[in-house]
């Protein structure tokens, strides 16, 4: 097990190497560049000039790269052009925001996303296994920044309420700040529980006409037992597997959901930072968020040996 | 006009009936200015909340940010300011003293300010509450003009040198005569004095306890992108001011969050530019808004937000005035107020509409008003007259702004082109780009896209219309209208001055040099608790709400 978690570690560096070129090439691609816009229609053409020299933006690009890439090995990821404070500084204070987010999202994918799949396999081809499968397809069509509006404009044209949309720090009222997350999560877990549901479902279905399911069930055990107990757990591995593969997509997610409801995470901030071309911070939260996803995607991998003891790795 | 929730200050019936669209801010002033009684005795207390906007952080020298220069209205003074409240008709800007208790010009070159004495800075450190002196006034000056990246630098391009003669008399005298030195003065955008010392201290102020101003408020949180607060300054040098305790800001970047949150009656003030609220949402929202917050103000004003189509006025077709002429004929302004702002607007010629002082009424435009009637035929006929009977190939660049109105727009700007054989093709630009090349002149044949919103004329006219001059989008070179441009900066008298721009403003109306897109009417909406407040153009927020109280 040491070896293979050492082994996946030393992969994931060429692959963090590459994931650094892009993330560092892409945003420069963008027509424009940072001085423009923070200068907007009123620059002369010297201030631009030297605006890109102030902030080392005249240098060839793989001096830029090189630059960059040494700071963040010594744990530098580089001050933000616009602010100027540090962008892992500025990380820091938004990390907990989306990962609050984010997990409180997964948490719901999963409340709501299991118990439907289980009750659309075991009653698979019936009126409910109808509902619960047009209610995912639902989820997976709609999407989350329009019934995150609705969910905001509707009950203030009807009763004038509005969920919370002002961010209250934890230090503030842990409570208030647990409350705030709620229905984001929500919205945020839809999409997600759409697609592990008909994954749960689909697997479950597939365990539950084995052999050793058949046996249980001949045996007498109860449905909860069988069910529960013993087709489950071998069930959701794939399920484990795309839940890695959604926390990318639980990201992305954020970058709208935060900004909907007022929640200064780092998805908003990356997208402020790209309207702004504000490299450092483009390449930083792009460079956690990969890190991130290549430790997750890891971590799932060693959860298959938990899930499922056949499973060795060597 | 202020009415307690009357969604319709300017139908767009009741623009066609003063003139067609034709609408120039000195007919509608009578309508939309009837003052606001001043209500009761003031209160002190309360909290004032406002959608406003994260800023890229807070160092008014390196930004232009309105985002950061709004919230220094709050915090910050300026020698002088524009007046505010209900007395002062939404688009004119006249002028009193901030710090500054007195003014004069000695010369044509020479300004000198008496400062209020007294005055004293926030209680933080660095600075920690000490008087205010004519060495802040005069170091704020020269970082002004000596800061790089300061691109607001050429507001005081004039500057030549500044003087502090004693505690509380600074001298300021420049290179040449500008006789908008005191409007400048006056601009938000520009001079908020800044304390030395914090300069020193923090390298710059970028960070937010570097907000230490003299103004009627103090910064005393703020939690990035999510909001900041601010509390009264209790050492505030105008007596009994402000009225209100706390102003509470929140970031709110989502428009259907803000709509919901002012319907649910958690903001003060409309959540767009200067309190206002944009007419499409308006539309939507004033039946429910009139059910949920009955109390409501409106004051509707014209914007000084103006697009223009712009082209290569050095190069043939467009060095031919009847091709912009024509250009300009087939315009249908009308059109575009109709698709875009439920059809009410103004129509605006080289100084915006809005600008009641130094507008000219298009209807009083001379010979060039002509060209502001929609008139595809004459417009054919004058292209074939300029030897182009079919027309000619034309590309308009243009960026989106972020904004389905803009989009809107250059589509119809498109149409209408092609209705009279201009196949115009669109070019659309990505922001940074567009800046970097169209907006400086960088183009090869038309473009469409909105100008500053300045609060001054001269903005409007110098910057597009003198040679030389980088905002010079059309390439414009003509000595006659040169010496007009120069004449207005040197005419002290204000009569005179405003007649030299009237004369550019029909000048410029014949020459279609810029064809210029009319303006809508912006929906100034507040609170029925909020008193002693009116809306205006332009960034200040706090001068407008000093004075202001709550009476919840």
């Amino acid at each position: 097990m040491k070896s293979y978690v050492l082994k996946r570690l030393l992969v994931a560096i060429p692959s963090l190497a590459i994931a650094s070129i892009i993330v560092f090439t892409l945003p420069r691609l963008l027509p424009g560049d940072a001085v423009q816009l923070m200068v907007e229609e009123k620059a002369y053409g010297k201030d631009i000039d030297d605006l890109r020299a102030k902030l080392g933006l005249d240098r060839p690009i793989y001096v830029q790269y090189f630059a960059w890439l040494g700071n963040v090995a010594r744990g530098n990821l580089g001050e933000s052009l616009w602010t100027k404070r540090a962008v892992s500084e500025e990380l820091a204070r938004r990390l907990p925001v989306t990962l609050s987010l984010g997990v409180l999202a997964i948490f719901f994918a999963l409340v709501m996303a299991i118990p439907i799949g289980i009750l659309a396999a075991i009653r698979a081809d019936t009126l409910r296994d109808y509902a619960a499968r047009s209610v995912a397809i639902l989820g997976l069509s709609v999407p989350g920044f329009w019934l995150a509006t609705l969910v905001i404009i509707l009950p203030a044209m009807w009763w004038g309420w509005t969920p919370i949309l002002s961010f209250t720090e934890f230090s503030q009222d842990p409570a208030k700040y647990a409350l705030q997350f709620v229905l984001p999560a929500a919205i945020l877990g839809i999409a997600s529980a759409a697609a592990i549901m008909r994954l749960t479902r689909a697997m479950l279905l597939e365990v539950l006409r084995q052999d050793y399911v058949r046996t249980a069930w001949s045996k007498g055990l109860s449905e909860g037992w069988v069910v529960l107990k013993h087709s489950l757990k071998n069930a959701v591995i794939p399920v484990v597997t795309i839940l890695g593969i959604q926390l990318a997509q639980i990201f992305s997610g954020t970058v709208i959901i935060e900004s909907i409801f007022g929640l200064p995470g780092m998805g908003r901030f990356l997208f402020d930072a790209i309207l702004q071309r504000d490299y450092p911070v483009i390449q930083g939260i792009n460079l956690l968020v990969v890190t991130v996803i290549v430790l997750m995607n890891l971590l799932v991998d060693m959860l298959y040996a938990v899930l499922d003891p056949r499973i060795r790795y060597s | 006009m202020q009415r307690p929730f009357d969604p319709r200050a300017i139908s767009r019936r009741e623009a066609l009936t003063l003139g067609g669209g034709a609408l120039a801010a000195a007919a509608i002033a009578p309508q939309l200015c009837t003052r606001p009684a001043m209500a009761d005795t003031p209160k002190r207390g309360g909290t004032l909340s406002l959608r406003l906007w994260d800023p890229p952080h807070f160092d008014p020298h390196l930004t232009i940010s309105y985002k950061t220069h709004i919230l220094y209205t709050f915090t910050h003074s300026r020698l002088l300011k524009h007046k505010a409240g209900p007395g002062v008709a939404p688009g004119t800007f006249p002028i009193e003293g901030d710090l500054a208790e007195s003014w004069s010009q000695p010369s044509e070159t020479t300004y000198v300010f008496k400062l209020k004495k007294g005055v004293r800075w926030h209680n933080k450190p660095p600075v920690n509450g000490r008087e205010l002196t004519a060495d802040d006034v005069k170091y704020t000056f020269e970082r002004f003009v000596a800061e790089k990246g300061n691109a607001n630098h050429y507001m005081l391009a004039a500057l030549e040198r500044v003087e502090a003669v004693d505690k509380y008399t600074v001298k300021v005298m420049l290179k040449e005569p500008y006789v908008w030195f005191l409007d400048v003065v006056s601009n938000p955008m520009a001079l908020c004095i800044l304390p030395r010392e914090a300069v020193e201290k923090f390298g710059d102020l970028k960070k937010p306890e570097a907000v230490i101003g003299t103004g009627p408020w103090m910064l005393d949180n703020y939690r990035p992108n999510a909001g900041a607060t601010f509390v009264r300054h209790p050492g505030y040098f105008q007596a009994g001011l402000p009225y209100i305790d706390r102003v509470e800001m929140t970031v709110d970047e989502d428009n259907a969050s803000r709509m919901a949150a002012f319907v649910a009656g958690k903001y003060d003030l409309g959540w767009e530019a200067a309190g206002t609220i944009n007419r499409v949402d308006w539309v939507q929202l004033k039946d429910t808004l009139k059910q949920k917050r009955p109390k409501l103000q409106t004051l509707e004003f014209a914007a000084n937000q103006m697009s223009h189509i712009y082209m290569r006025t050095d190069k043939p077709p467009f060095s031919d005035v009847r091709v912009r002429r024509a250009i300009s004929l087939a315009f249908n302004r009308q059109g575009l107020l109709d698709a875009v702002a439920e059809g009410v607007g103004v129509l605006n010629p080289a100084v915006p509409a809005a600008f009641k002082e130094w507008s000219l009424p298009v209807d009083q435009l001379g010979e060039g008003a002509q060209y502001y009637k929609f008139d595809p035929a004459r417009a054919k006929k004058l292209l074939a007259e300029a030897g182009y009977p079919n027309g000619f190939p034309a590309t308009v660049s243009y960026a989106t702004y972020g904004s389905t109105i803009q989009v809107d727009a250059v589509q119809l700007v498109l149409k209408y082109l092609k209705d009279v054989g201009i196949d115009a093709k669109a070019n659309q630009q990505e922001y940074g780009a567009y800046i970097a090349t169209t907006f400086y002149g960088k183009y090869e044949s038309m473009a469409f896209g909105p100008q500053t919103p300045f609060l001054d004329p001269d903005n409007f006219l110098y910057g597009p219309y003198a040679p030389g001059e980088l905002k010079n989008q059309a390439h414009v070179n003509d000595p006659v209208l040169t010496d007009m441009l120069v004449r207005q900066r040197r005419t002290a008298d204000v009569q005179k001055r405003r007649e030299v721009l009237y004369e550019i403003q029909r000048h410029l109306a014949k020459q279609q040099y810029y064809v210029y897109a009319p303006s809508g009417v912006y929906i100034g909406v507040w609170d029925g608790a909020l008193k002693n407040y009116a809306p205006n153009l332009g960034y200040d927020w706090g001068g407008r709400v000093t004075a202001a109280w709550l009476d919840r």
